[in-house]
This record gives C-alpha cells, sequence and structure tokens, in this order.
C-alpha cells in the first residue's frame, strides 16, 4: 500500500520537480526578467534620480558634488514654475473633467443592455489603438483656424469668426481628457459593476429620483474606481509630451517638454534629470494620496462594494 | 433592468460618443480632400494624398522598421515574461512583492522619464546601437504587459486537470503541452497582441534615441504635422485609423481578446 501512494507521488509530481526544489526552479524562471529590469529599468533611473543631485551645469561647464542647485533653480525661476503649476493644472483639471464625462459612459457599460454595454466599450476603448499623435491630430484639425469646430460655429451663425483655439491651454485640455478617458471609464464602469443592484433597487421603490440614487449610491460606492481613474489620467495628463507638443505648440509647454528642451536642445543633463525626478514625485504622490489615503478614507463606506 | 437607464442618460452617452469618434473621422473626411491645403469641409474628391503617401519611401521605411521592432521587442518579451508570469503565479519565489513591484513599476514611471534615464545609460556606455537601445526600452515597457496577461491565466488554470493527467501516465511535456498551454494560451495571446500594440504605438521612449534610419510610425507621423501643410498627414492619420481598426477586427472577431483591457 505505501508502495503503490508512494508511486503515485512519485508520478504526478512531474520528473524535473524531483531534481530541483520549487524554490530553485521559480527563481530560475523569474531570474533573468529581474536582471533586465534591474540593469534597464531601476538602475538608469535611480541614476537619473542621483545625477539630478550630484551634479551642476554652471556657465556652461558641469559642476560635480552634491547640490540641491537644480531644484531650487526649477523653484525659483518664474518660467519654469509657471510650467510646473501648468502641468499640475492641466493634469488636475483633466482628470476632474475626464470623471464628469465618464460617469455617463460607465453607467451606460455597467448598467446598460449587453448590447449597450458592449459598443459604449468599444467606442471609448478603441481609441487606444489609434497611436496618439494621430488622436492629437484629430483634435488639431478640428480647433485650428480652418477647423472643422471653426467651420460649425460659423455655418450656424453662433460666432462669426471664432478664436481658434489650436496652441492655447484649452487645445492641451480637451486633447488629454480625449486621449485619457479610456483609463477612466474603465476603472469605473468596473466599480460600477461590482455595486449590488438591489441598494438601487431598494432606493428606487422607496422612492429616490434617479438624481439621489446616483448621489447617494452610485457615487459614493463607486469612489475606489473613481480614485484609480483619477490617478491613472492626472499621472499620464501630466507626464504628457507628444499631446501637449502638437496642441499647445511652443506657446503652453508643460513639464515633459521641459525635459526634452533641457536634454536635447541645451545638454543640461542634471537639470533635465531634476525636472525628471519631479515629475516621479508628482506622479508617486498623487498615486499614494488617491490610492492609499483616499481608499482608505472611504474604506469605510464601501467595505462591501469592493 | 435596461429601463434603469433614463433618456437623458442615452442621449448625454450618444454626444459623448459622437465627440469621442470626431477627433477620428474629421482627418478620414479631409483625406480626401481635393485641394492643396487642408480644409474643413473637404472640398472634390481625390485618392490622391493616399498614392502619394503610400508611394512616399520615407513613409514606406518608418512602416517597416515599426513593424520589425515592434516584432522582435514582442519575441523579447514572450521570451523573458512567460516564464517569468508562470515563476510568479505558481511558485513560492523570496521578495514576491517587492519582485511584483519591479515588475509592474515600468506603467508607473512616467514613459518620458524611463526614456531620458535610458539615453543616460545607453551614452555612458557609449552606445550607438540604435535598434539594440530602442528594443531594450520598449521591452522595459511591454513586459508588464506580457506578464500581467500570462499571470493572469496562469491563476486560472485548473491544477486537478494537470495532476490527472500525470496520474494517468502523462509526461511532464506532455502535461504541459496539452493540458497547461491550452489554457494559458489565451493570456500568452493578449499578451503579444498588446505588447506589439504598445511597442508600434510607443512615442515617449522612442523621441530619445531614433535617429534617420530608426524612425519609427508615430515619430514620422509628428515630423510631418510639423513639416507638411498638405492633406498627405490627414492621408496618413486616415491609414493609420484604419490600421487601428482591422487590429480591433482581428483582436475581438479573430482572438476573441476584449481590447477592453487595454484600458485597465
Amino acid at each position: 500500500m505505501g508502495a503503490v501512494t508512494g508511486g503515485i507521488a512519485a508520478v504526478s509530481a512531474p520528473a524535473w520537480r524531483l531534481r530541483l526544489p520549487d524554490n530553485a526552479v521559480g527563481i530560475l524562471l523569474i531570474a533573468p526578467t529581474v536582471l533586465f529590469l534591474l540593469l534597464c529599468f531601476a538602475w538608469p533611473v535611480l541614476q537619473m534620480m542621483a545625477l539630478s543631485l550630484t551634479s551642476q551645469v554652471v556657465d556652461g561647464a558641469n559642476v560635480e558634488g552634491w547640490t540641491l542647485g537644480n531644484y531650487v533653480r526649477l523653484f525659483s525661476t518664474d518660467l519654469y514654475v509657471r510650467v510646473l503649476l501648468r502641468t499640475v493644472r492641466i493634469a488636475g483639471a483633466a482628470s476632474l473633467l475626464s470623471a464628469l464625462l465618464a460617469y455617463p459612459l460607465a453607467i451606460a457599460i455597467a448598467r446598460g443592455s449587453p448590447r449597450m454595454a458592449r459598443w459604449v466599450t468599444v467606442v471609448v476603448v478603441a481609441p487606444l489603438l489609434v497611436n496618439v499623435v494621430v488622436r492629437s491630430y484629430g483634435w488639431s484639425a478640428i480647433l485650428n483656424r480652418t477647423g472643422a469646430l471653426a467651420w460649425l460655429l460659423k455655418s450656424s451663425g453662433l460666432a462669426d469668426n471664432p478664436t481658434p483655439l489650436l496652441y492655447t491651454e484649452w487645445a492641451v485640455l480637451i486633447a488629454c481628457i480625449h486621449v485619457y478617458l479610456p483609463f477612466m471609464v474603465m476603472p469605473l464602469a468596473t466599480a460600477i459593476s461590482r455595486i449590488d443592484r438591489s441598494v438601487e433597487e431598494a432606493a428606487r421603490i422607496a422612492g429616490a429620483t434617479r438624481t439621489a440614487t446616483f448621489f447617494r449610491i452610485l457615487l459614493p460606492l463607486s469612489l475606489p474606481g473613481l480614485s484609480v481613474g483619477i490617478s491613472l489620467v492626472f499621472s499620464l495628463a501630466a507626464a504628457a509630451y507628444v499631446t501637449p507638443q502638437i496642441l499647445g505648440g511652443n506657446l503652453s509647454p508643460l513639464l515633459g517638454t521641459l525635459v526634452e528642451q533641457q536634454i536635447v536642445s541645451l545638454s543640461d543633463w542634471p537639470f533635465g534629470a531634476a525636472i525628471s525626478t519631479m515629475l516621479i514625485v508628482i506622479v508617486l504622490g498623487i498615486n499614494l494620496v488617491f490610492l492609499k489615503l483616499v481608499n482608505r478614507r472611504f474604506a469605510r463606506w464601501t467595505g462591501s462594494a469592493r | 433592468m435596461n429601463n434603469t437607464l433614463g433618456w437623458p442618460l442615452k442621449i448625454v452617452v450618444a454626444i459623448l460618443l459622437v465627440l469621442v469618434v470626431a477627433p477620428l473621422v474629421v482627418p478620414v473626411l479631409m483625406a480626401v480632400s481635393d485641394t492643396p491645403n487642408i480644409v474643413f469641409p473637404p472640398r472634390g474628391f481625390t485618392l490622391k494624398w493616399f498614392t502619394k503617401v503610400l508611394q512616399n519611401p520615407e513613409a514606406q521605411a518608418s512602416f517597416g522598421f515599426s513593424l520589425q521592432l515592434a516584432g522582435v521587442v514582442t519575441l523579447i518579451s514572450l521570451a523573458l515574461g512567460v516564464p517569468a508570469a508562470a515563476a510568479l503565479a505558481r511558485y513560492e519565489i523570496p521578495g514576491r512583492n517587492l519582485i511584483l513591484g519591479l515588475v509592474l513599476s515600468p506603467l508607473v514611471v512616467p514613459l518620458i522619464v524611463t526614456g531620458v534615464a535610458l539615453l543616460q545609460l545607453f551614452a555612458m556606455l557609449g552606445s550607438r546601437a540604435t535598434f539594440m537601445q530602442l528594443a531594450i526600452g520598449h521591452t522595459v515597457v511591454c513586459l508588464p504587459y506580457m506578464i500581467r496577461a500570462v499571470s493572469g491565466a496562469y491563476v486560472l488554470v485548473n491544477r486537478s486537470l494537470e495532476d490527472a493527467a500525470s496520474v494517468m501516465g502523462a509526461s511532464p511535456l506532455m502535461v504541459a503541452l496539452k493540458v497547461t498551454w491550452p489554457q494559458v494560451r489565451p493570456g500568452v495571446l493578449a499578451g503579444t497582441v498588446f505588447s506589439f500594440i504598445v511597442s508600434f504605438d510607443d512615442y515617449p521612449i522612442s523621441m530619445w534615441m531614433a535617429d534617420g534610419a530608426h524612425f519609427p510610425v508615430p515619430l514620422y507621423m509628428h515630423k510631418l504635422i510639423e513639416l507638411s501643410f498638405d492633406p498627405s498627414i490627414a492621408a496618413v492619420a486616415t491609414l493609420m485609423i484604419f490600421f487601428a481598426l482591422l487590429l480591433i477586427l482581428i483582436i475581438e472577431k479573430v482572438f476573441g481578446i476584449s481590447i477592453a483591457r487595454l484600458a485597465t
């Protein structure tokens, strides 16, 4: 009997597992990926952050040694502070406005008929497969002086000589909302579809209006999805390069453009590294605030819906 | 419960969907305009801008290069990512959470920053191998998508089927090929498709390392927007939009992968 069960155990464990302990197999399988990412991702990023603290360009010459000079320059130069504020402003506005626009779409996906859910999902997500350069170009074709919006306003008699939006912050904001909207809609739709429908039904039966049901039930219970969406859209918009470049031109650059200018045009690597580090700090900060703090805060309300 | 959606909501959704599609439709309309400049509404009808673009050797070279790069990057991501995903889903690895953090962090760090950091590394090493630089940069970004998709499928594998097969006398190789692989395949397929798309569409990594001989499509498109003013830009945009539509059709109908997973 012992021999029989022993035999089955030996057969059911694949032969190579007998030779190597499980641990070793796992480590061997994942080692190449870990090495690759340490060498080609973690190390260069840390190296760059270090560069922003250990080197500074003074009068065109590289000065080595620990310094906060790059950051002092970033926060004390009017031009750079304006770019920093613009970046935070546009990323903030993009995440709030896209949340506003995403709710109806997410509700349609989570609560609509299967056919409606499918169509809304495909139309919302499909633009992700179209290159971001093309999507930004599409907006520049709509917003420029002879573009589709100007034509629409003129031919409908709403405005005779509309001010073109292209190369303004508004254009950057509109395109950022469009480009990153799917990252707001999908987490929201997931969060809403996890809410027990009977809670809404109960509210409706008890006489709550649709609006009241939204504000008292859907909105609070979907907050985990909202915080995922906001941190995604904020992070992506804050670090955007192509969209602001195409729609804002050189008149409203964001931090990404600033990094490119410092490194490609001016070869000021330490300062470029400082702005890049700033971008990482902003993105990690917003993720921390929304994914950790906000979720913990609202965990009491949303405990059952997560 | 379809009646939970009132008609005001349906109207708002319809308007929003029109706005989502508008910037993809306008370039298509402009691309057929028989005018020397880009105008809206388009006048006349011509396909000459398409022939002009399709015959342009620079455009052809960019397209070919992007395909080649995305292909190589996807192969490397498969080679690194599939075993890594298996390890994460199946084995007890020391420092598992740290490793998971490392694997997913390229999705958190802004791409433009990853690009600068790599450029600095390559400059320090004195590397001039542009193709290899681009392939490494893209792989850093595509790998998380691959590992996420494959490990998602691995976790769902029914272990008792594997045990049953080996009790019945199947060799480990047979179990892997006939029992495990069919269950993991959808994840590998999704990872392959996503990694190809992410590489093909990448701008913020490529912009640091590309040169004239290695010039991916998104960079070419941006250059065209800045340098030319005739409807051939709209024609390139249109071609890329149709390319994306074709991709969506293939992904959803042939592979049966929901593209919604790209946004989650």
